[in-house]
């Protein structure tokens, strides 16, 4: 079936199967492998990706429900010359990296976070995390990195 | 295939016409696991419900509170009439998954579903919500408590679709919560859950107490409901209710916790609940 639909500010159209979700068409589809499959149920995070601003597990949503709507994958938080976003350099800076493979889920999710309120508190960051599963870290470099990201963009 | 509808008579006529195998998915938070994984068939018809925009949101009327079916758990926990009026499903719509999961699935979703861990199965049997069920051949209502008929069963015919959930405005004097009981705080499905709600006017005039995850279906318990009323919450009030709803509950042994376990905590949570009620109320 026909799809149109915008990836990272440019429109798409392409066919897909009525069982196909939204990371199968960025990932198989597209070639856009920033997003990660974690679980593949919904558990993990690590394929967040960014439906009309809102996180949702790619892995389990039909990609014919974003017919029309703008979806944002990790490949577009960078500017165009590859600069880092505030937030994807405080992750760098904070070493809230270590296998890297929840990063690209964490970042969308945390992205949402900060365009919809720019400084929320240290309970309303787990909250907003809950849903992204990180093996390495422990999750304080994350956090440092956000208020790091919070404390950039407030400078 | 995959059918896209944005109108209530157009996701009925498409029903209608594809016949009984077709599945309506709304989120599909839980219709494409169970297509992934084989419990529901990946060869019958998707009627895809979620762009119904008269499906969702939540009103105020003189005497009771709708909600949408396609409202979604994040709209429920930032919904400020919910919050003023039924805070135990804003409580409860919180406690689904993650922020992914609230932002996608739906509460009409997480009622038809019908797991016995649906954690708005809870709220919605406590308020004596009415379940608004709309076909080709008209509508019907029905109370939440002769909705829910068992595992995964439901009132819900073929051809049928739940339009809205309509909660009657809680009484004054009204103190409600919902609490959950996961092996952690956050995505995790209930252990046991409980909606609880008191009356209090002076003393308890009346009480309302619903489970989840302790039986096939979101169940009450009447008993322990009237034994309530007409006292302080004082704590013995409360280990008596405690008492009579770890004998009305008949949990299973699962892979998140022995029946005698989550019998255990069945008391705890009536507990935990009367006594945050008291300290605020009584
Ligand atoms: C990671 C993860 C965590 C989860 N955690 C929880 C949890 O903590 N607590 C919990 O209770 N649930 C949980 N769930 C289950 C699920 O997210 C919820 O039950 C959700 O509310 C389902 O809504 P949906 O719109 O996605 O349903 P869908 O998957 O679209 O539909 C579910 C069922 O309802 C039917 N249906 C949906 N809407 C209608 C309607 N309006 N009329 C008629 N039939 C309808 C569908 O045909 C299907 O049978 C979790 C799921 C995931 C993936």
């Amino acid at each position: 079936m026909q799809l149109e639909f915008t990836l990272n500010g440019m429109v798409r159209r392409l066919d897909v199967e009525p069982d196909e979700t939204l990371l199968d068409v960025v990932r198989e589809r597209l070639g856009l492998t920033g997003t990660k499959e974690g679980c593949d149920e919904g558990e993990c995070g690590a394929c967040t990706v960014l439906i009309d601003d809102r996180p949702v597990d790619s892995c389990i949503y039909p990609a014919l429900a974003v017919e029309g709507l703008a979806v944002r994958t990790v490949e577009a938080l960078s500017a165009p010359d590859g600069a880092l976003s505030h937030l994807q350099r405080a992750f760098v800076d904070r070493a809230a990296v270590q296998c890297g493979f929840c990063t690209p889920g964490l970042l969308m999710t945390l992205t949402a976070l900060l365009e919809s309120n720019q400084n929320p508190s240290s309970s309303e960051v787990d909250d907003a995390i809950a849903g992204n599963i990180c093996r390495c870290t422990g999750y304080s470099a994350i956090r440092e990195a956000v208020r790091r990201a919070v404390e950039e963009v407030s400078a | 295939m995959f059918r896209a509808v944005t109108t209530v008579d157009a996701a009925l006529r498409a029903l209608d016409e594809l016949g009984p195998g077709a599945q309506v998915i709304a989120g599909g938070t839980d219709v494409m696991i169970q297509r992934m994984t084989g419990s529901l068939s990946k060869s019958e018809p998707l009627v895809h419900i979620g762009r119904i925009s008269e499906m969702r949101g939540v009103s105020l009327g003189s005497e009771s509170i709708t909600i949408g079916a396609l409202s979604t758990h994040r709209d429920i926990r930032t919904d400020p009439i919910l919050a003023a009026h039924l805070p135990s499903f804003v409580q409860a719509s919180s406690t689904v998954g993650g922020w992914q999961t609230q932002e996608v699935g739906t509460i009409g979703g997480n009622v038809c579903n019908a797991s016995p861990a649906a954690d708005l199965g809870a709220p919605l049997l406590m308020a004596q919500a009415t379940l608004v069920l709309v076909s080709s051949g008209g509508e019907r209502r029905l109370q939440a408590a002769d909705f829910f008929l068992g595992r995964r069963q439901t009132a819900l015919e073929f051809g049928e679709l739940l339009t809205a959930i309509e909660v009657p405005i809680p009484a004054p004097g009204s103190w409600e919560t919902y609490i959950k009981i996961g092996r952690r705080s956050a995505m995790e499905v209930a252990i046991v859950g409980l909606a609880a709600r008191f009356v209090v006017d002076g003393a308890v005039s009346a009480a309302r107490l619903a489970f989840c995850s302790v039986a096939p279906r979101p169940m009450r318990v009447p008993d322990a409901e009237v034994s309530l009323v007409g006292t302080m919450l004082e704590d013995e009030a409360i280990a008596a209710a405690g008492r009579l709803c770890a004998s009305a509950v008949s949990p299973i042994d699962d892979q998140r916790a022995t029946a005698s376990y989550r019998t255990s905590v069945v008391p705890r949570l009536v507990r935990q609940a009367a006594e945050a009620c008291r300290s605020e109320l009584v």
